[in-house]
């Protein structure tokens, strides 16, 4: 995979602008060449007249379609590490009819309309005005269109819509816009008497290069499956060969059968047991929990679960697995481990009864192995067993909830161990050390927090933020569960935190853990395991904070609410713990604590309805600009995201550096 | 007849090999999605524009808005304002080699100047707004996506096409000689 600005994140930095530029260029000198720069030209097709644009577009479409696709064969270029535009159907389809009448009135578009400004045309400065003011006009239609363009199925590719393969679908392609050159070709000869190009050396030449460029693709796919082995162990560099050996040595890749035995006896929700033999003697018996996969699918059907929690490979004896698992470390799989002496080993070890053991045999272990005879060799109760399909099954559903919203306890409960499953406990470390929800990692939000353009406990910027993201070991499609004491701002605060770095999978437990611990649920004392992961920073600058630049911006142009959420006394100004009390002139105040009941053995937020009604009465509209501010931004994390994400409010905004920035800066006023 | 017409007016080199400058644009292309990442674009350079000037008119109103409001205060630092940039620069200077730089407004002769100039405004504010619709023009859409096979942008591709030869016969006029 090479290394693009889009896939390091960095399509916002200076580097990527100055590309940006130098790509410009050469596409504007391409578009130029081509006589682009021309209305004439370009509306010509339309009438028949001068086909240029579709010689000229349909290569170009052809020359980079094959350049992209040799590339995704050799596996250069993946939907990671480049952006591709989603399908929205009814945008898309209205807005290309929309879009060709324009072109035609014109005679312009966008990018040629550029370069016809760089020529001198005075038709092109006026299209290119009056495209600025349709791009403005569309965002003050936004909120009414914005159903059209909510349906993101996603990238979707044209081969995988018809069902046929990509080297199929790039020929046809080829084909037909070949067909196409020769039309077009053709009908420049009899509408106006030119296409020299028509039966020429050159265009026979340049559509056998076309034709036979298209045809090598089915040759390179149908290869790049079968010789990825043996190019994957050409390319495996002297270090992990040794790392291997290492590894081998020092027996780091092996399991024994009893660990095994009691990891899948407790739900060990971080294990995936795979067995590798064939599906007969998988059938036949194997052990409780294991998926069946053959060795030839295992590096696609164990892809999700790469360097993350513990595969387990098993077959009869120790070959097989051993020679898969060096085959999927040199892939990249670097937590693949071994059953020691295989199912035999196992049976031997934790499956013979005790009455036929040769050995002695101490009461402990007489007593574990009648546990594991119970538990492995017991009919498996329906619905006990995990799906034997890897894929998805696994993954939680989420289609029954709002996100990010708020979190039921029996949802989490039902759904633990579940994969990409996160549960982030913000309570103090001793009492996470003695007992969490299990699977939990410990956070500080302390730690999200710090000094930032001279505001202390300020939210960490997204960099920093991202950091700490990777080093929890949280990827991007986790959905992350946040578990906070009767201070459910904690929760709320992470979920800035979320929000800064366009995290939307996240959820905040109702009742935080007082709640499950009142309810009596499981809990567990262990620490999860946590894989690496490389959190990507967020693509587009964000948009849900202000700074008290904007917010003394907004006081001179009235309708925007400021709502304080401090308790009263400091909005007042009788308490103050600031350089000056009081409050932003024309704030309102509507204290954080209000939206919360405090029950004696756990804190919730007050029902939906409720809290609906009271910003009903305060806030005029769904769409009311609001910037929402306390102390430090703690407390307005919870107002946010009782606005926000439970109550659906759109205008809101979070000044995060609040009284704390506010009062110590003298030239802002106050009342 | 273009070759005529470059001929009468007496200074521009003829255009280049339709296909060479096809060939050209789909590497300039390939380069963009190998090096950046994403395709080309420009429609999105107009609107950041777009959002700029309204953000300086209406700057609370703005950024109070789902859509222009996303881009936050700063909505020129992006890259697709650079490469829109870039395309003018690149147009300019090639233009200016070729000799193909001319003051003027392009229509056929026997056409109204201001009436040619109201329908390219009409034409743009349509590809503006509709660019927008579809989060992409002929450069981020029918070319960037089709290249990349992505069915919406093909369907974009056919219904750019099929608008366009709709409304054809209604502005046939503006080219008349």
């Amino acid at each position: 995979m090479i290394n693009t600005f889009f896939g390091s994140g960095t399509l916002d930095a200076p580097a990527a602008f100055f590309a940006s530029l130098l790509i410009g260029i050469a596409f504007g000198v391409a578009l130029e060449r081509a006589g682009f720069g021309s209305s004439r030209r370009l509306s010509g097709i339309f009438y028949f007249r001068d086909m240029a644009v579709l010689k000229v577009m349909f290569t170009a479409v052809l020359v980079a379609m094959l350049g992209i696709s040799y590339a995704k064969a050799f596996g250069w270029v993946t939907t990671e590490n480049v952006y591709f535009l989603p399908t929205i159907y009814a945008a898309q389809i209205l807005g290309g009819l929309v879009f060709g009448v324009g072109f035609v009135m014109s005679g312009w578009c966008p990018g040629t309309g550029a370069v016809g400004l760089a020529s001198g045309k005075i038709d092109a400065l006026v299209f290119l005005l009056g495209a600025v003011g349709g791009s403005i006009l569309y965002n003050e239609a936004y909120p009414i269109l914005a159903p059209i363009t909510q349906g993101d199925h996603g990238i979707i590719f044209a081969y995988d819509s018809l069902g046929i393969s990509e080297a199929s679908f790039a020929f046809f392609f080829t084909l037909i816009a070949v067909g196409c050159f020769w039309g077009a070709e053709y009908i420049e000869k009899k509408r106006v008497g030119r296409g020299d190009l028509w039966g020429s050396t050159f265009l026979k030449a340049f559509s056998v290069i076309l034709l036979v460029g298209a045809f090598g693709l089915f040759t390179l796919t149908g290869q790049s499956k079968s010789s990825k082995g043996p190019f994957s162990a050409h390319t495996t560099s002297a270090k992990q060969e040794l790392e291997l050996l290492a590894n081998l040595q020092s027996g780091l890749d092996h399991i024994e059968p009893a660990e095994l035995a009691d990891r899948l006896l407790g739900g060990d929700p971080w294990m995936r047991l795979v067995d590798i033999r064939t599906p007969g003697e998988f059938g036949t018996f194997h052990i409780r929990s294991a998926v069946n996969v053959q060795p030839a699918d295992l590096p696609a059907t164990l892809a999700p679960h790469k360097n993350q929690g513990l595969i387990v490979l098993y077959s009869n004896g120790m070959t097989h697995p051993a020679q898969a698992r060096d085959s999927l470390f040199r892939l990249g799989f670097k937590n693949v481990y071994l059953l020691t002496d295989g199912l035999e080993g196992f049976m031997k070890t934790c499956l013979k009864p005790v009455s036929l053991r040769s050995e002695p045999v101490s009461p402990v272990l007489a007593a574990k192995i009648n546990a594991w005879r119970a538990f492995f060799l017991a009919p498996a109760k329906p619905g006990s067993e995990p799906a034997s399909t890897f894929k998805g099954s696994s993954a939680p559903d989420l289609s029954t909830l709002t996100i990010p919203g708020l979190l039921e306890t029996d949802w989490l409960n039902a759904n633990l161990g579940k994969e990409g499953l996160k549960i982030v406990d913000l309570r103090a470390q001793p009492e996470y050390n003695s007992g969490h929800i299990p699977g939990s990692l410990s956070l500080n939000i302390e730690s999200l927090r710090g000094l930032s353009q001279g505001v202390p406990s300020s939210l960490l910027p997204a960099t920093m933020l991202a950091e700490h993201f990777s080093m929890m070991g949280i990827r991007p499609d986790d959905f992350l569960v946040l578990v906070s004491t009767k201070k459910l701002q904690d929760a709320t605060l992470v979920g800035m935190a979320c929000e800064r770095l366009k995290h939307n999978r996240y959820a905040v437990l109702r009742g935080g853990f007082p709640k499950w611990q009142a309810e009596k649920r499981p809990l567990d004392m262990t620490l999860p395991p946590v894989g690496p992961s490389q959190y990507p920073l967020p693509k587009h600058p964000e948009t849900f904070t202000v700074t008290a630049r904007e917010v003394l911006t907004s006081l001179e142009k009235p309708g925007t609410l400021i709502i304080d959420v401090r308790p009263s006394d400091y909005f007042t100004g009788q308490k103050q713990d600031e350089a000056r009390g009081g409050h932003i002139p024309g704030a309102v105040n509507r204290p954080f604590s209000e939206d919360v009941t405090k029950g004696d053995s756990y804190s919730a937020f007050k029902p939906i309805d409720e809290l609906g009604k009271i910003y009903g009465k305060i806030i005029p509209s769904k769409e009311t600009p609001v910037i929402l501010h306390c102390r430090t931004g703690h407390q307005a994390s919870q107002t946010y995201f009782v606005l926000v994400r439970l109550l659906g409010y759109t205008g809101v905004k979070w000044y995060d550096g609040g009284w704390t920035e506010w009062a110590a800066r003298t030239e802002l006023p106050i009342e | 007849m273009d070759e005529n017409v470059n001929n009468r007016i007496g200074q521009g080199k003829p255009y280049m090999n339709p296909y060479l400058a096809g060939a050209l644009l789909g590497l300039t292309l390939l380069a963009s999605y190998l090096i950046l990442g994403a395709g080309l674009g420009a429609s999105s350079g107009l609107a950041r524009m777009g959002a700029y000037i309204e953000l300086a008119l209406a700057p609370a109103h703005t950024l109070a808005g789902k859509y222009f409001g996303s881009w936050g205060l700063r909505p020129l630092e992006y890259y697709l304002v650079f490469m829109m940039a870039g395309v003018f620069f690149g147009g300019l200077i090639s233009a200016l080699i070729a000799r193909r730089w001319e003051f003027k407004v392009e229509k056929g002769t026997q056409y109204a100047t201001k009436k040619r100039l109201l329908i390219a405004l009409v034409g743009g504010i349509l590809a503006g707004f509709a660019s927008r619709l579809a989060s992409g023009c002929t450069s981020g859409q029918a070319l960037s996506g089709s290249a990349a096979l992505l069915t919406g942008s093909l369907l974009f591709l056919i219904c750019v096409f099929a608008g366009g030869y709709a409304a054809a016969w209604f502005v046939r006029r503006q080219w008349d000689d």
